[in-house]
């Protein structure tokens, strides 16, 4: 029980870290809440669809702005730690390396959440359908845990390349397509008001996404940051 | 939570037959050494000898080849209680750019479970002279903070094997001189100190070892006293004055 206390208090740790970093500096959230307000402003007057076609889209086009918006801030949690060389001390320290990856995780889902509480009645005032609805929030959570966990260990991956900044999205987009489109047949199901049940199929996925990436980071994180 | 526990003995060194290739090209090859405990070993060689990759391997930071390096009779690597005993300062501080002095040393006293952790930040702050500028953020730094930052995070733990990476670099006389005395103070029978030098002159009368990296092994290993009886390695400190 000691260890798992002392486990838990690391990931806290990590996360508290990286939320007071992001208090200071400001840098991470602001830019992914404007990069994914401008995709609803622009696909809202670019499309000018009919309501009932624009109903349809609505699901696809939260899932889009909160990927993107996501990337950038697993881009930016990363680079965090390749400043100054900060993962180095995170490395050093005396403690279980796989609880580094699940504090990271925790803060990119945190941050991306908080991204994506804030879309929701921007998405809801633009696209004319009420998106603040309680199984919605529950399939965001599921596809962003998943998302998140599949970004911080593959952005764990490209940090010692050169090109990492481009390698992140190119390897992050074709392996979380299948969280994405259950992400996104799960949200049209909600707002299409289908029974839970017709939708659980989906919303296994994305547990079992959830699930995958995490047992992967607890595995491969140590051996994905050895030079 | 790896469940091996140290044996309370005195800190010790050994690295056998390690290897470490990049890219096919062997950076260290098949070396050996041992470093005992009270040891104030300063490691000397070319840009490129592999000062760093042996110094990261040891720390945990880079896993080797082939070979083994050990500390206190386990790997950094694959143990987290090894890591306990080790203080680092690398080519950079690692330390976050928005946090201050303070936050960045209070974060790794909480990664390191320390008891009394304000009591010993505040200690330390004022042992290398960062006390007024604790709670500025780490970016409005100069280098030479910046590099006393580094040695406070390295040793806020007292731990028993510091390695350090060319600390004197971009250091002023002033930096350079407390950095000396700060060396004074840690060496102790208890305690080892690997340093890896480029210009290693100015440290010889604080240093008990000197050992000579070259093509991948340690060519020579002598008491700084013994010097003299190795004219090849005192040429060569000479040359690199």
């Amino acid at each position: 029980m000691k260890a798992i206390g002392a486990y838990l208090g690391v990931v806290w740790q990590i996360l508290r870290k990286d939320i007071r970093v992001e208090w200071r500096g400001r840098q991470g959230l602001p830019v992914m809440l404007m990069f994914a307000l401008m995709i609803v402003f622009l696909f809202n007057f670019a499309l000018q669809l009919a309501p009932d076609v624009q109903a349809g889209l609505t699901s696809g086009l939260l899932w889009v702005s909160l990927a993107f918006a996501s990337t950038l801030g697993l881009n930016r949690s990363i680079s965090l730690e390749r400043e100054n060389n900060a993962l180095d001390g995170l490395l050093l320290a005396p403690v279980d390396r796989s609880a580094i990856f699940f504090g990271k995780t925790l803060g990119n889902f945190c941050f991306t959440t908080l991204v994506g509480l804030l879309l929701l009645p921007v998405f809801s005032l633009f696209y004319g359908q009420n998106l603040i609805r309680a199984p919605l929030l529950l399939v965001m959570l599921l596809g962003l845990a998943a998302y998140t966990s599949l970004g911080t260990l593959l952005s764990a991956l490209s940090i010692q390349a050169r090109t990492r900044d481009v390698l992140l999205p190119v390897l992050l987009y074709p392996l979380a397509l299948p969280i994405l489109i259950a992400a996104v047949e799960a949200s049209r199901g909600v707002l299409a008001e289908q029974p839970l049940a017709e939708m659980s199929s989906w919303i296994y996925l994305l547990l079992a996404g959830t699930l995958i990436f995490n047992a992967a980071g607890l595995l491969f994180f140590e051996t994905i940051l050895e030079e | 939570m790896a469940t091996i526990t140290l044996p309370p003995e005195l800190p010790r060194i050994d690295v056998h037959s390690l290897v470490k290739r990049y890219h096919r090209h062997p950076v260290l090859n098949q070396l050996s050494l041992t470093i005992n405990s009270g040891d104030f070993c300063l490691l000397v060689g070319d840009n490129g000898a592999g000062k760093t990759t042996l110094l990261r391997i040891l720390a945990g930071l880079v896993r080797p080849s082939q070979g083994a390096a050990t500390l206190c009779g386990a790997d950094a690597l694959s143990n987290p209680l090894v890591r306990r005993e080790i203080g680092y300062v690398g080519h950079q501080p690692m330390v976050y750019q928005d946090l201050s002095a303070y936050e960045n040393l209070l974060h790794s006293a909480r990664l390191y479970q320390l008891e009394n952790s304000e009591e010993r930040i505040s200690q330390a702050l004022q042992a290398l002279g960062l006390a007024a500028q604790q709670h500025q953020p780490v970016r409005a730094l100069s280098r030479g903070l910046l590099q006393r930052l580094s040695l406070a995070r390295a040793t806020l733990h007292q731990p028993s094997i510091l390695l350090f990476d060319e600390p004197y670099t971009s250091l002023d006389q002033e930096a350079a001189g407390f950095l000396d005395r700060s060396l004074q103070n840690w060496h102790r029978p208890e305690r080892i100190i690997l340093l890896a030098a480029h210009r290693p002159q100015r440290l010889l009368s604080l240093a008990s070892h000197v050992a000579w990296l070259k093509d991948g092994r340690i060519d020579a290993h002598i008491p700084v006293s013994a010097l003299a009886g190795s004219p090849e390695l005192n040429n060569y400190l000479r040359e690199v004055t």
